[in-house]
């Protein structure tokens, strides 16, 4: 028998009798037309509304459109990107608070942490845009993005590195220590790189929210996806169809890091397996 | 501006965007735990069309900006006669959005409970209803406490989107950059909305915890 | 003497198919009220799967199953009020475990038989009593041993009053020094009259206890006799093979 397979449902209901099989058939037919009523009745409203005219598709035709949008995917990524290491290395340092046997580090690494985790994007954007240069420091709008979104991110991908850590065997660490390796050694050496092999996929998860994050840059002027989907909009004028458009490359691109990360789960699992048997 | 005389001008302000914040994050998250529910009961359902239907749910809004979609909102949908108020807006966003979070960790909740149970529940007499009500709602809930904790800490933030749109009384987030746009509120204005939002997380965290020690499940 | 009011289980030319895989050939068996009927093989005859297609926890291909003469039928709330009168005691417990103990045997009661609540918890701890395990009873399933947990499951059965118990391997699961105590809650079980199909590899159990061994091997019956005659005596050469095996351990 195939027990990987098995999902929920297999385990939730009976092989169906006669009465359960028609009632199944029923409902099967009257939902698909209640999602197809659905689906008509939105085409139809946009349809009388004259949203599907030509005049607010045609220029996706246009090479020089999907180019410009281009250009704002490429200014999202390189945000997300910037937004990632730099998340990466505060959340590295946090995390050696966490672990340290020190208190006081511990305190103030829990302490950032939790403040991370608890204040919304959005404020630490305004706070970067608006607060910090009343004090004479003036940013690029890259950093004025990617620095609120990276510290925003930071605290999670810090508690993730964590559990990295305690996820490596304990003996790994006393194996290389007996070997006469210095403790700061060993764990770069032996127990961070084993720990960041086990988080790729949460990692990989955690770029989800950086990438949306990074729609704020419109907030600072950067010139990222949305950005560029505005300047689209007030050339052609075409609100609806470029906002729509936009939101399915969003959510493309995060469909496709969170099919990353579940198949990068997929390999670690079965590496690690391997290892076991 | 110091503390003090910023709560002098603007306390009320902060009193009612604080109340803003509080009211979104709560409508929110109630919404989206009973549409959760609702998406996840399609998905586990024998029904094609609707696990289909489910599943394209939780796909968009789990993968969707929350910008992108209040803009979508906000702006585009006037243009097929879909007219919301600024508040309704934000509203449609903060539930979407978590409800399709919800409904994955209801279906991840549900799949700690051990195949053996439905089995001994069966063999018993329990009928399919019996089995959903005294099994599967009560196991899969309790096991996802902790995750939808972290859930309603994460609409609270997702409420800061309020903040993009002109509504009034504006949110803990529009507050900051209303009164850094009238005065020069410094860094005080950022610190006592972080404190606010800061102090809902930990207490929001505080109950999940609570409620996390009475019904987890012994295993 | 009527010899058909007698019977509890019936199965008739019983037939299943895992996909390609022929799990059970052709089944015939029937058990008599107060009968312990016994069902050894080495694992992967069927045996546990026969024991699950009576309460109709798998569906069969071909042939007849009738519990007191009747046919089980295939879902909805008859098929619930039938299983209701057949108990079952698995391998790996399956308490509920989000319940205490006492909820887990007072559940089905309540909520099948619409007994009261009041009632339904006195006869429980009564129950609970009779396996050994009411000072367990406001605790929850994680926190009994494994053999705690198959008696309150013992239990759990008892309170449906059902007219037959089935055991699909109840101590396999469970560590050396706790299947005897399971073991004597279902020998005192058999003592008091209870109708019981069990499959194990308990051989002395079955020796001691059954008034009826089965032996089953690829999915069919090749022998069906007295335990006296069949653990003496075997007929058949599998069966002579499959014993040495065992008595080995």
């Amino acid at each position: 028998m195939n027990t990987s397979q098995t999902s929920i449902r297999d385990i939730l209901y009976e092989p169906p009798g006669v009465k359960t099989k028609r009632m199944i058939q029923v409902f099967t037919v009257l939902s698909f037309i209640a999602v197809m009523l659905l689906i008509y009745v939105a085409v139809r409203q946009f349809y009388i509304t004259g949203q599907l005219d030509a005049r607010y598709w045609y220029f996706f035709a246009k090479p020089t459109t999907w180019i410009f949008l281009g250009e704002g995917l490429a200014g999202t990524l390189e945000a997300a990107v910037v937004a990632g290491f730099i998340s990466f290395g505060l959340a590295f340092l946090m995390m050696l608070g966490r672990i340290n046997n020190i208190r006081a580090f511990q305190a103030i690494a829990r302490a950032l942490i939790e403040f991370t985790r608890g204040v919304p994007t959005l404020l630490l954007v305004y706070f970067f845009f608006l607060v910090v240069p009343q004090y004479g420091i003036t940013l690029a709008p890259l950093w004025r993005i990617s620095l609120p979104v990276a510290i925003s991110a930071s605290g999670i991908v810090a508690e993730v590195l964590r559990s990295g850590i305690n996820a490596v065997p304990n003996g790994q660490r006393e194996a290389a220590m007996s070997l006469g390796m210095k403790e700061s050694h060993t764990f770069l050496k032996v127990v961070f790189p084993q720990a960041f092999r086990y988080v790729i996929p949460s990692l990989i998860a955690e770029l989800v929210i950086v990438v949306k994050d990074t729609t704020f840059a419109y907030v600072v002027n950067f010139p990222d996806l949305m950005q560029n989907a505005k300047v689209l909009i007030s050339n052609y004028n075409a609100m609806l169809p470029v906002y729509l458009v936009v939101a399915v490359i969003y959510i493309i691109i995060n469909y496709l890091l969170n099919k990353a990360s579940v198949y990068a789960a997929s390999r670690t699992d079965s590496t690690t397996n391997t290892a076991a048997s | 501006m110091s503390a003090e005389e910023l709560l002098n001008q603007y306390g009320n302000e902060y009193v009612q965007a604080l109340f803003t914040t509080w009211k979104l994050t709560a409508i929110s998250f109630s919404a989206a735990f009973v549409i959760g529910i609702i998406v996840t009961v399609m998905r586990v359902s024998p029904i094609k069309p609707l696990n289909a239907a489910g599943e394209f749910y939780i796909q968009v809004f789990r993968n969707i900006s929350g910008t992108a979609l209040l803009m979508l909102v906000v702006y585009a949908l006037p243009y097929i006669n879909v007219v919301l108020s600024y508040f309704s807006c934000v509203l449609v966003v903060t539930i979407l959005i978590p409800s399709a979070f919800c409904s994955e960790y209801i279906m991840s909740g549900m799949n700690t409970i051990g195949r053996g149970q439905f089995e001994a529940a069966r063999a018993l007499g329990l009928t399919f209803m019996q089995i959903i009500y005294r099994i599967v709602l009560p196991q899969s809930l309790r096991a996802s406490v902790l995750p939808l904790t972290n859930l309603a800490v994460s609409t609270m933030l997702t409420t800061a989107l309020a903040s993009q749109v002109p509504m009034k009384p504006t949110d803990l987030t529009g507050i900051v950059s209303y009164i850094n746009t009238h005065a020069v509120g410094g860094v005080t204005a950022f610190v006592i909305s972080a404190m606010m939002y800061l102090a809902t997380a930990l207490f929001i965290g505080w109950v999940g915890n609570r409620i996390d020690q009475k019904v987890r499940i012994l295993r | 003497m009527d010899h058909k009011a007698d019977v509890i289980i019936e199965l008739k030319q019983v037939n299943k198919f895992f996909g390609e895989h022929h799990v059970l050939k052709d089944i015939n068996l029937s058990v008599k009220k107060g009968e312990v009927v016994v069902i050894i093989g080495p694992s992967g005859s069927g045996k546990s799967t026969l024991c699950r297609t009576i309460n109709r926890l798998e569906t069969i291909d071909g042939g007849e199953i009738l519990i007191d003469g009747e046919e089980m039928p295939s879902e909805g709330k008859k098929l619930a009020e039938m299983r209701a009168k057949v108990g079952m005691v698995f391998q790996s417990f399956n308490l509920l475990a989000h319940r205490t103990i006492l909820d887990n045997v007072t559940l089905a009661p309540i909520d099948v038989l619409h007994k009261p609540k009041k009632e339904a918890q006195a006869e429980a701890m009564q129950l609970l009593k009779r396996v050994g395990v009411d000072s367990q009873a406001a605790k929850v399933p994680a926190q009994l041993s494994g053999g705690q947990q198959q008696r309150v499951a013992i239990a759990r059965a008892l309170a449906m009053h059902p007219e037959v118990i089935l055991f699909d391997e109840p101590t396999s699961a469970l560590d050396p020094e706790m299947i005897n105590e399971v073991l004597d809650v279902m020998t005192s079980l058999a003592k008091d009259g209870m109708t019981m199909l069990v499959v194990t590899h308990e051989m002395n159990f079955a020796r001691r206890v059954a008034n009826r061994v089965i032996f089953m091997e690829d999915g069919a019956i090749l022998e069906e006799n007295t335990p006296e005659a069949f653990f003496a005596n075997p007929k058949t050469e599998r069966a002579k093979a499959f014993l040495e095996t065992v008595t080995v351990h």
